[in-house]
């Protein structure tokens, strides 16, 4: 297994230096400027000057990209140009909510989605297939953003039953405060893997060795969940990786929506600010979390078909 | 296992019940007040720090105490309308250009960090006066020449040139606010998230996800607060702030200065208080002075009659109150209607506009391209400025672009009529200095300031008014240069002034704050407010 680990972090190299390079000439091509938006209304062109210095901004263009690459390599992400935070202390509050969410959202997916895929696929067109099938058409077309917002007004404003914003301390209270907007980002994503699931489900119902299993008299039970469904856990295995992005990327409008803290918030919020370190490291976490997810999904399959392994 | 319905449902609301029955319990134990900003998360809480946001100032206002300050609630306008806080006392020379104040013995700091004395005082304005460290508003205390400690509780500053209004323009503004040097040179960088001032309430904690909590000071100078625990909660999101505020899970909120947002909170709760500073900001229109069709008077003043500032006020449903000239009318220096000429009175007029630009040589109108920000007040402001020129043949080409882009343009003269939103202290040479001289010139380079009208280059200015009123070290003849200014402006018309637009925070009727808000700042003392 380590080999493959090693080629696949081999792999990520270049990815990351493109996301990087990327990113360093798309934030020099954005107009506006961190100066302006730190000093506010009364710089100075004196001040503003000495602000820019002090922050590098002065340096040229190829020796602010070799900076940021070694600083990047280095794990220095430096400070907010704004406010003088160190990033890393930006990043240490805020992406814990962040990797909280989208674990919380990702497991009530699982959870839910895989559960209803088998029911759809086990009963195909029949009622519950029919209801799985609408259910999933409506998981997709609601956004997520309006389905937050409707969840906000029932059940936190109208029934009080949760709160209307903020991250929570404590293992209960954080649980607590993810509840609602986890709920909102599982929303498609068991859609997503319901749907998946029944697919991937009824192509291996549909085979041989099922038939072969039903013929011997293995009982109904074992016929789909140790034959059927460990079979078809491959393209939904595939099918999670994907949704896990999609999830850490859709947190960014739900942190949004209910105020949570988290990287989303920091990212929106150092884009309007120009507060270019913040935005580096951000979409370097984000890179980061794409390689490794991506690189966990590789691992899966090894575990979920022996004949990856054997290969 | 199968999960069902039943299961998953009956599981869910007995972590719900069981979480929400702890924190109102929690809430009710201290009586906590808790205000929600429209600001994404605490930046710093130094008074020296750029970069700080409305919701960051709410709390250093708790924290941190100014030399001499206004009545709650209110702007001190005039030379008499300081009070003391950690000065007992103040005298100014004759010439206006050496201030002395005597300090309040026995001041404490937050968590034993000992007595505040002159030493403290001198180390805050130093940070301000040193070229070499960027502070937060740093071109106010341009003007002063050097500050120091004549005894332990006495504390002088020389000024380069007379400013009568002294504690308006420098001693009340936040960043004046005095800070422990001990505290500051121990913590270093810590100091932005864990500040020692000697103001009502000391900070608790600070997190991305509850903001920040205050706790009382007991050994306030003027007394404890009445409430023990403030918390400075940080909701960006404005519906997400409303149904904070609405749920009751927050006792005030910041509003939103867009039309249509006063009205749909009274309509919610006609309960609700809406606490508004007079003027919060002044909304003040550039016109670029070197384009074409701008460049000629008539053009400019077709504008001014096209533009019915008393419409736009009414929209904002009493936030915000028409502007004649440059200074809001409700500062020193401001000048009313009734008192001017008829010529620079400008009353709305949308024939007078149109036959003013047939004059100029534009029978069938003319198009402006000119671009503004996203920002809800400068968008709403500048859409309805469009509607009511395009009614005299005046087509406003809009863009609208992000906030930071808008600056950095405005910065590089790119724009032709430029909206500038901003809150200034009472002190009536200001918005000149910025807006209006030529020294504050804009350049394509970037280099230059805030004068998008190139007023003073284009054309002659008041820079010679300026330049008097600034040497002035009498208040009242002050004023009369300050108002001989105005109506030079409106003569010129670089600039015209739109509507100011007033501050205002939301509150459950619960609460009381103890004053009435009237004007002031964006923020205001919390240490007199208490449930009812």
């Amino acid at each position: 297994m380590l080999p493959v680990i090693g080629a696949r972090l081999l792999d990520a190299v270049p990815t990351v230096l493109l996301v990087l390079t990327l990113v360093f000439i798309a934030l020099r091509l954005l107009p506006g400027d961190p100066a302006l938006v730190a000093l506010g209304d009364y710089a100075t062109a004196e001040q503003l000057a000495l602000f820019r210095e002090q922050m590098g901004l002065n340096a040229p263009l190829w020796q602010q990209y070799f900076t940021f690459i070694w600083d990047m390599l280095t794990l220095d992400f430096g400070q907010s140009l704004i406010d003088r935070t160190p990033v890393l202390r930006l990043l240490a509050d805020n992406l814990p909510y962040t990797i909280e969410l989208t674990l919380v959202a990702t497991g009530m997916g699982l959870l839910v989605g895989i559960p209803l895929g088998v029911v759809a696929a086990v009963n195909r067109n029949k009622l519950p297939d029919a209801g799985v099938r609408v259910f999933s058409l409506v998981g997709y077309a609601i956004p997520d953003f309006y389905l937050g917002a409707l969840l906000l007004i029932v059940f936190a404003l109208t029934l009080g039953w949760f709160p209307i914003n903020g991250g929570g301390t404590g293992f209960v209270d954080r649980m607590y405060h993810v509840f609602l907007p986890a709920v909102t980002l599982a929303m498609v994503k068991t859609a997503f893997l319901g749907r998946l699931t029944r697919t991937s489900l009824l192509e291996v119902l549909g085979k041989d060795y099922i038939r072969t299993a039903r013929a011997k008299g293995a009982r109904e039970n074992r016929v789909i969940y140790r034959h059927g469904l460990r079979n078809a856990l491959l393209p939904i295995t595939t099918g999670l990786g994907l949704s896990l992005l999609a999830t850490l990327s859709g947190s960014v409008a739900i942190e949004l929506v209910f105020n949570r803290p988290g990287i989303g918030e920091v990212l929106i919020s150092a884009i309007a600010k120009r507060d270019y370190p913040v935005i580096q490291a951000g979409v370097v976490v984000f890179a980061f979390f794409v390689v490794l997810i991506n690189l966990l999904v590789d691992l899966a399959y090894i575990v979920v078909d022996p004949r990856i392994r054997v290969k | 296992m199968k999960l069902s319905r039943r299961t998953f449902l009956t599981h869910v609301s007995t972590i719900a019940a069981a979480a929400a029955m702890g924190a109102p319990i929690a809430h009710a134990k201290d009586e906590a007040l808790s205000i929600a900003l429209a600001a994404r998360s605490p930046t710093s809480i130094n008074p020296q720090q750029p970069g700080m946001t409305g919701g960051d100032n709410w709390a250093i206002h708790q924290v941190f105490d100014t030399l001499v300050k206004s009545d709650e609630g209110t702007f001190a306008i005039r030379p008499e309308d300081f009070r003391p806080s950690l000065a007992e006392s103040w005298e100014s020379s004759e010439d206006a250009k050496t201030w002395t104040y005597k300090l309040r013995r026995g001041v404490q700091f937050h968590k034993g960090y000992g007595e505040m004395t002159a030493d403290d005082v001198v180390f805050t304005f130093a940070r301000h006066l040193d070229p070499k460290i960027v502070t937060n508003q740093k071109p106010l205390y341009s003007n002063v020449e050097a500050v120091k400690a004549v005894d332990p509780h006495t504390v002088q500053f020389t000024l380069k040139r007379p400013d009568p209004l002294f504690n308006g323009s420098v001693v009340t503004t936040l960043a004046a606010s005095i800070l422990c040097r001990k505290a500051f040179e121990e913590k270093g960088k810590d100091f932005t998230m864990s500040p020692v001032g000697t103001g009502p309430y000391q900070v608790e904690s600070v997190s991305p996800s509850e903001g920040i909590q205050l706790t009382a000071f007991p050994d306030h100078f003027a007394g404890p607060a009445v409430t023990k625990t403030i918390h400075v909660r940080f909701i960006a999101d404005t519906t997400a702030r409303t149904l904070a505020f609405a749920s009751g899970q927050v006792d005030m909120i910041e509003g939103v200065r867009s039309p249509g947002w006063l009205p749909s909170m009274r309509q919610r709760s006609a309960s609700t208080i809406f606490d508004a500073t007079a003027p919060g900001s002044f909304n003040l229109l550039h016109l670029n002075l070197t384009r074409p069709p701008l460049n000629d008077i008539r053009v400019r003043q077709a504008i001014r009659h096209a533009i019915n500032s008393d419409q736009i006020a009414a929209a904002f449903a009493g936030l915000a109150v028409p502007m004649v000239g440059v200074i809001a009318p409700q500062f020193a220096g401001a000048v009313k209607k009734a008192d001017l000429p008829p010529e620079l009175q400008y009353n709305y007029d949308p024939k007078k506009a149109k036959a003013l630009l047939a004059e100029a040589g534009h029978p069938n109108g003319v198009t402006i391209p000119c671009f503004t920000s996203q920002r809800e007040d400068y968008a709403a402001i500048m859409l309805m400025l469009q509607e009511q020129l395009r009614a005299v043949g005046i087509n406003l080409d809009l863009k609208i672009i992000d906030h930071a882009t808008m600056h950095s343009e405005n910065r590089k003269d790119r724009n032709s009529v430029a909206l500038y939103s901003s809150s200034y202290p009472p002190v009536p040479t200001q918005p000149f200095l910025q807006l209006l001289s030529a020294a504050a010139d804009v350049k394509a380079d970037g280099s230059g300031a805030e004068n998008y009208s190139h007023y003073g280059v284009a054309i002659p200015g008041v820079d010679a008014l300026i330049e008097k009123a600034q040497d002035e070290p009498d208040f009242n003849r002050r004023i009369a240069l300050i108002q001989d200014i105005e109506k030079q402006v409106l003569r010129d018309l670089p600039l015209l002034g739109i509507d100011t637009l007033s501050y205002v925070i939301a509150r459950n009727p619960r609460v009381n704050i103890g004053f009435p808000v009237k004007s002031g700042y964006a923020y205001w003392r919390l240490n007199k407010a208490k449930r009812v």
